[in-house]
């Protein structure tokens, strides 16, 4: 006669929380909680434009931000034309004016305003510039 | 001291995995939730026109030019949509890749236009772009 046994049977876990581990561990490196740009600014479609990728965009880049004020900012900090002045001869007299400049400006910006900008860079000796647009949009 | 006698059958302890669970899940839900998917972006490339001393005006061709006002384009003088500039800018292409195309923008044009208009270009292989202020 078979013995009974009141033994329950269990689930293995062990899978389950591999895979959520997992989960967790891509979040985390994926997650970018600060934010060093000016979120306020809407840019323009331009699908035809070069993918900014790192590869492409070396740490020597500088980005300045134009929003629909004209307001200027580099990594959401906000600046008047002469601290921007300032900044890039700084950039210019460390590294040369070979390194590459990103307008990211907003596409209510009046020209006038990313003139500005651009008058500036030129003044330093930087001639060729780029404009920032979106090439596939993926946030809300 | 008396030592009460265990009984021991070869079980091993088991560790309560629950609140771990309850945890990891906690986690995973907040991740989830604050994920935002990140814009893929692209940079359009152009130059101001870097004064030449040695560069005589009457030497220089005619470049293609296109003139970008708060209501649009306008291409040999005609106003046109992007579509229409879009056709243009394949007409000029395909005689030469290496033309260069001016971009004029008047002082109160947005900025969404000069965007557009380079774009066009890039569409079409036209890398020699300038820009300049009306």
């Amino acid at each position: 006669m078979a013995k009974s046994r009141t033994e329950q049977c269990e689930l293995d876990m062990t899978p389950m929380i591999d895979v959520v581990f997992q989960l967790i561990i891509f979040f985390v490196v994926t997650l970018k909680m600060t934010t060093d740009e000016n979120k306020e600014i809407i840019l323009e479609n331009g699908k035809n434009g070069v993918i900014i990728t790192p590869k492409n965009r070396p740490p020597s880049t500088l980005e300045i931000e134009i929003d629909k004020r004209g307001m200027i900012s580099i990594h959401n900090a906000r600046m008047n034309q002469d601290q921007l002045a300032t900044i890039l001869r700084n950039r210019v007299n460390k590294l040369g004016n070979q390194f590459p400049v990103l307008i990211r400006a907003d596409f209510r910006t009046k020209h006038e305003q990313v003139k500005k900008v651009m008058d500036i860079c030129t003044q330093r000796g930087i001639w060729k510039l780029s404009f920032v647009a979106i090439q596939e949009k993926k946030a809300n | 001291m008396a030592y009460k006698r265990r009984n021991n059958k070869g079980e091993s302890p088991k560790l309560d995995m629950t609140p771990m669970i309850d945890v990891v899940f906690q986690l995973l839900i907040f991740f989830v939730v604050t994920l935002k998917q990140e814009d893929i972006l692209s940079k359009l490339s152009a130059a101001r026109p870097a004064p030449d001393p040695n560069a005589k005006p009457d030497q220089q061709p005619d470049p293609t030019t296109i003139i970008v006002y708060d209501q649009g384009f306008l291409f040999n003088g005609l106003p046109m949509r992007i579509d229409e500039l879009d056709r243009q800018m394949a007409r000029v292409s395909r005689s030469s890749k290496t033309a260069m195309v001016l971009v004029k923008c008047t002082m109160s044009s947005p900025h969404k236009f000069l965007v557009q208009a380079l774009d066009v270009c890039n569409k079409h292989g036209l890398q020699n772009l300038s820009i300049l202020t009306m």
